[in-house]
């Protein structure tokens, strides 16, 4: 049965959203980004924009991470089945 | 379950159609409105929950907002408390007992928690409301979505996201005043002078919860919730679920009223349909238990009405439990539930114990690394040391430091005194100094005693090492 589209989507972009979210509260909580971005060209950066941007960075990586997980549960083919071409 | 059920009845396509359909494309769901005694608890959750949601971070304990989970300062406000991220741990904790308290919901009374108080049931049923107010019930809303688009349609459906998106704005809003202080906040926003992070979170967070609420619906509970998932694991026979009593309704079929059932060789389920029409997650109860049954007891209700229109017994469909419909006897305590319990109790314990002896005052002593030690002009061997003293409290304090491990070890703080302020973090260089005939081992613990004038119990202690040549 082919999983509807609604379904893939949420499978990549929801649990990477939660991790993204766990991700955000330990980092930032062991590390200050005021501390962090001191002496970068992002010093201005306010906090709330730091952990802001730090959200969707860590989203993207685990969203990518999630995009390959479903790219590789596609079944594969046998040793000695030709290839179908999709 | 149940497979000679699925023969259902007029107007809907047998069970296994309905699944297919179901998981190639969602169709849409247009739950009828329900009344009645469970109906009236639900909306009891949602009034009570979502005014708890709106009215509490306009609270103000001491001067400031109650409850602030400020983030730009890092620090979280939860009325006379102030957690740091060094507290981290009570966060932790207060999760894990969030967690366990559903396990243990869970395995007694089965979803309640997804029926009456999760924030997605919770704006759902809003939106739904907002929706019947405009719109009409289902009947009208279903004949509206397949006539062609008219001005009035427009008008209608128009209306309906306005006052949706105008919720949605208010929730995400409150969402952000959690985050960063309410008032000034809502200062900013009637002149329209938010910070952009400010007024990008308030999007996202309306644009989440008009999409969840509005459209997603019970496709978050049945694709994005991961409780939905787990939560039969725990389930047993004791745990309180919404059942079709089969033995009573079967066979179903429709009938006048005043005609005896059992002369036409009818069960009590008049298939009347209406516990499929009124489900918000668009199944049918008679089928069994289902994954995707919230446990929002609308069906119990509805039902409950036609068996007394009928004159029948109400709890054709009822709130019981695996045990008890099987004629047997439910057992409350069991096993299970003194596990669950037992963990629960263990955090909470924990929890308190650390809260009530937690010493709002930490102290970091980072030794020089550049010179291991110095010979000053008195002929003492000196150590310099960084001090970091951290006050978490709500006052500003006045410390005391003194220092022992070595006989007549001379503290030198630059003769300041130590005042911080709550929450601040101050540097203190410090200089110890011993005679070298005093030092049997090139590196001795010291260990530095920090006090609060004013307070015994607050006082921490913190070690070191002082280095020097080894007398001989
Ligand atoms: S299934 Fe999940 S999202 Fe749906 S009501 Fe229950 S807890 Fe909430
Ligand atoms: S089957 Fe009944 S209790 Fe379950 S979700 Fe549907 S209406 Fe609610």
């Amino acid at each position: 049965m082919q999983t509807p589209k609604i379904q893939r989507v949420i499978a990549i972009m929801w649990p990477s959203f939660l991790m993204a979210g766990a991700a955000t509260i330990l980092f930032f909580t062991a590390f200050d980004p005021q501390a962090l971005l001191m002496d970068t060209r992002f010093a201005d950066l306010s906090r709330l924009g730091a952990y802001t941007i730090g959200f969707f960075l860590f989203w993207a990586l685990t969203a990518a991470s999630c995009l390959l997980t479903c790219y590789f549960q596609r079944p594969c083919a046998f040793r000695g089945e030709p290839e179908k071409q999709a | 379950m149940t497979n000679k059920t699925s023969k259902s009845s007029k107007g809907q396509k047998p069970a296994g159609a309905t699944e297919m359909a179901f998981y190639a494309k969602h169709e849409k769901i247009y739950p009828r409105k329900v009344t009645g005694i469970f109906a009236f608890w639900r909306a009891s959750g949602v009034f009570v929950l979502l005014g708890l949601y709106y009215a509490v971070p306009w609270l103000s304990w001491d001067g400031r907002q109650a409850v602030l989970l400020d983030l730009p300062a890092r620090k979280f406000y939860i009325f006379g408390l102030t957690l740091w991220p060094q507290d981290f741990f009570y966060v932790t904790a207060l999760m894990i007992i969030a967690a366990l308290s559903l396990f243990f919901f869970t395995a007694v009374a089965g979803r309640l928690w997804c029926g009456y108080a999760c924030p997605q049931t919770v704006w759902t049923e809003a939106f739904l409301w907002i929706e019947r107010q405009i719109e009409g019930d289902r009947l009208k809303q279903m004949k509206r979505d397949q006539a062609p688009w008219t001005l009035n349609k427009l008008l209608v459906k128009g209306s309906k996201h306005a006052v949706w998106i105008v919720f949605a704005l208010y929730t995400g809003f409150t969402f952000v005043g959690y985050f960063t202080p309410i008032k000034g906040l809502w200062e900013k926003l009637l002149v329209w002078d938010m910070g952009g992070w400010e007024a990008f979170w308030i999007f996202f967070y309306s644009f989440a919860t008009w999409g969840n609420a509005g459209f997603m619906r019970e496709q978050v509970c049945i694709y994005m919730c991961p409780y939905a998932r787990f939560q039969s694991a725990m389930f047993d026979k004791d745990t309180l679920i919404i059942s079709y009593d089969e033995k009573r309704g079967e066979p179903r079929g429709s009938r006048k009223k005043n005609t005896d059932p059992k002369e036409k060789g009818l069960g009590d389920c008049i298939d009347c349909t209406m516990c499929v029409q009124v489900c918000p997650t668009g199944i049918d109860i008679r089928n069994g238990l289902q994954y995707q049954c919230i446990a929002c007891a609308a069906c119990v209700d509805v039902c409950d009405q036609v068996m007394d229109k009928m004159g029948y017994p109400k709890g054709l469909v009822r709130y019981t439990t695996e045990h008890a419909l099987q004629g047997g006897k439910t057992h409350i305590l069991r096993p299970r539930l003194f596990v669950y319990a037992g963990l629960l109790l263990t955090v909470m314990g924990i929890l308190v114990y650390s809260m009530a002896t937690r010493i709002p005052l930490e102290l970091d002593v980072i030794r020089d690394r550049i010179a291991l030690y110095q010979e000053n002009d008195q002929g003492l061997i000196e150590n310099v040391y960084l001090l970091k003293v951290m006050n978490l409290d709500t006052h500003e304090r006045k410390y005391e430091l003194s220092v022992s491990g070595i006989p007549d070890l001379q503290l030198d703080t630059g003769g300041k005194s130590i005042v911080v302020q709550p929450g601040e973090v101050i540097e203190l260089p410090v200089r110890l100094a011993a005679d070298p005939t005093d030092l049997k081992k090139r590196s001795t613990e010291v260990e530095f005693h920090l006090q609060a004038v004013g307070s015994d119990k607050l006082k921490v202690n913190e070690t070191a090492r002082f280095l020097g040549p080894v007398s001989r």
